[in-house]
């Protein structure tokens, strides 16, 4: 069902027969995706068919979950991320991640961007540039250039999302998952963040779990379709919204569903 | 199923172009018998149905921008929505020929400088297509819109054997030039209609398939 993009030359993320179970519950049935470096990536679904779950395990988010259990593989450049040897920590400096409600420290705009360096041990007299490139790239900086030490939640909503994108750059990953990052915003704040994406792609490569077809349609390259633990169809966006092979993709996507 | 109202706006859209084919037909086939029996009376009363086609015309048009602006139609929808737009495009400039047919008869005095034979078969093949074009949008019919687009090759062979035929009977009467040519471009007008048919044909393939074909 894959095998419009399976023959990728050298995906930067490889994810092979990955079954996931909640207690009894398999919330992940058997997925296999590959995904190209410096591409967006869209997972659409309905709620709860696993988009949200599959996109955690790219940087081990399941493992703070009692009692789940994951089989199969994920590969990063080629490193098993679910290895023995692996720091987690590190790890999710390289998979970065922007969630669903802006998620600001309750601190200064800048104490926010540099948490991240602070603690993974940037010097002192870096930090400035770090904290500026950051939200420079997020596409910020004009907005809080002049009150850095204000205290983040003053922001508006769209503001803090984009600072968190900030605070997630600042630690330089690979890649970054947004998990429907722009669910809780106004339309204008909304199309600023896809733009943000669409310039981030880059220097990044891109997984977005997102309810907003229309959204997944305009930012990303690929779209991988979940229904019920299953990645039903994985393909490039064009192929995905003006020709599905498959039916219940045409129909999620059409809104014939249910 | 959820979007019943959008559903039905699409099921209305695809029925206003089956409407809209048929008569393209009538107008098409009586412009053709006109033309033929040299009917001016046919031919008066066929033009004054061009105001309806573009009424209905225009109708098809703001369903579609209606369509694309508010409902943002995707996958099969998204097809069906292009399709329709190019389709009575498509629709529209068959029945401006078909005018111009009809137009024929009230500048033919003397009647006809040969029988008809090839450019009737020209009009009936023409005519197939159109029919079978329409059929094949209605039940996304690959298979038959490409076998009705592929009357085109006959269309295109009698076209030129009657343009020779004409240019060689001018040669030799110049009294016949003025009728003769109302001819010329009477073959021409039915060349281009079942060009025409051929495009509703790809935006048949392109609707049922996702594929973008020639067919002519």
């Amino acid at each position: 069902m894959t095998e419009g993009i399976q023959n990728v030359s050298k995906p930067q993320i490889k994810v092979e027969n990955l079954n996931l179970w909640y207690g009894e519950k398999q919330a992940l049935k058997n997925v296999s995706m590959h995904i190209p470096r410096n591409s967006i990536t869209a997972l659409i679904g309905p709620s709860g068919c696993g988009k949200s779950t599959f996109i955690r395990c790219l940087n081990r988010m399941n493992d703070l979950i009692n009692n789940c259990r994951i089989e199969g593989k994920v590969t990063i450049e080629s490193n098993n991320i679910y290895g023995p040897d692996v720091d987690v920590v590190d790890l999710r400096k390289s998979v970065g991640m922007v969630f669903q409600k802006p998620n600001p420290f309750p601190m200064s705009i800048y104490d926010n961007v540099a948490y991240g360096p602070r603690i993974h041990g940037a010097n002192r007299k870096d930090l400035d540039g770090i904290v500026e490139q950051a939200l420079h790239s997020a596409a910020i900086w004009d907005e809080v250039s002049d009150r850095l030490k204000s205290p983040a939640l003053s922001l508006s909503g769209g503001q803090q999302q984009r600072l968190c994108i900030a605070r997630t750059l600042a630690v330089k990953p690979k890649i970054i998952l947004f998990d429907e990052p722009t669910s809780a915003l106004d339309p204008i704040s909304t199309l600023r963040i896809e733009d943000l994406t669409m310039n981030l792609k880059k220097d990044y490569t891109i997984v977005i779990v997102t309810h907003n077809m229309q959204q997944a349609a305009r930012i990303s390259d690929y779209t991988g379709f979940f229904l019920m633990g299953e990645l039903i169809e994985f393909g490039q966006t064009k192929q995905i919204f003006q020709n599905p092979r498959e039916k219940s993709t045409e129909d999620y996507i059409t809104g014939r569903f249910g | 199923m959820t979007r019943e109202q959008y559903v039905k706006q699409l099921d209305l859209l695809k029925e206003s172009v089956l409407s809209l084919g048929e008569m393209v037909e009538l107008i098409f086939r009586d412009s053709m018998t006109s033309v033929i029996n040299l009917d001016v009376k046919l031919a008066e009363k066929t033009l004054a149905l061009e105001p309806e086609v573009d009424k209905l015309e225009e109708d098809i048009e703001a369903s579609v921008f209606d369509l694309l602006a508010l409902q943002q139609p995707m996958a099969s929808d998204l097809r069906l929505v292009v399709s329709t737009l190019k389709i009575t495009a498509d629709l529209r400039r068959i029945v401006g020929l078909s005018v111009n047919i009809a137009k024929i008869p009230g500048r033919m005095e003397g009647g006809h400088v040969k029988p008809l034979i090839d450019t009737k078969k020209m009009a009936d093949a023409a005519a197939f297509m159109l029919e079978n074009s329409l059929k094949a949008f209605e039940a996304q019919d690959v298979e038959l819109a490409r076998a009705a687009a592929r009357r085109d090759e006959e269309v295109d062979k009698l076209f030129y054997a009657v343009w020779v035929e004409l240019i060689e009977m001018m040669a030799k009467d110049t009294s016949i030039i003025s009728r003769a040519t109302n001819l010329l471009f009477l073959i021409r007008y039915l060349e281009r209609i079942a060009d025409h048919c051929c495009n509703i044909c790809e935006s048949v393939v392109y609707l049922a398939t996702a594929e973008r074909v020639k067919l002519n």
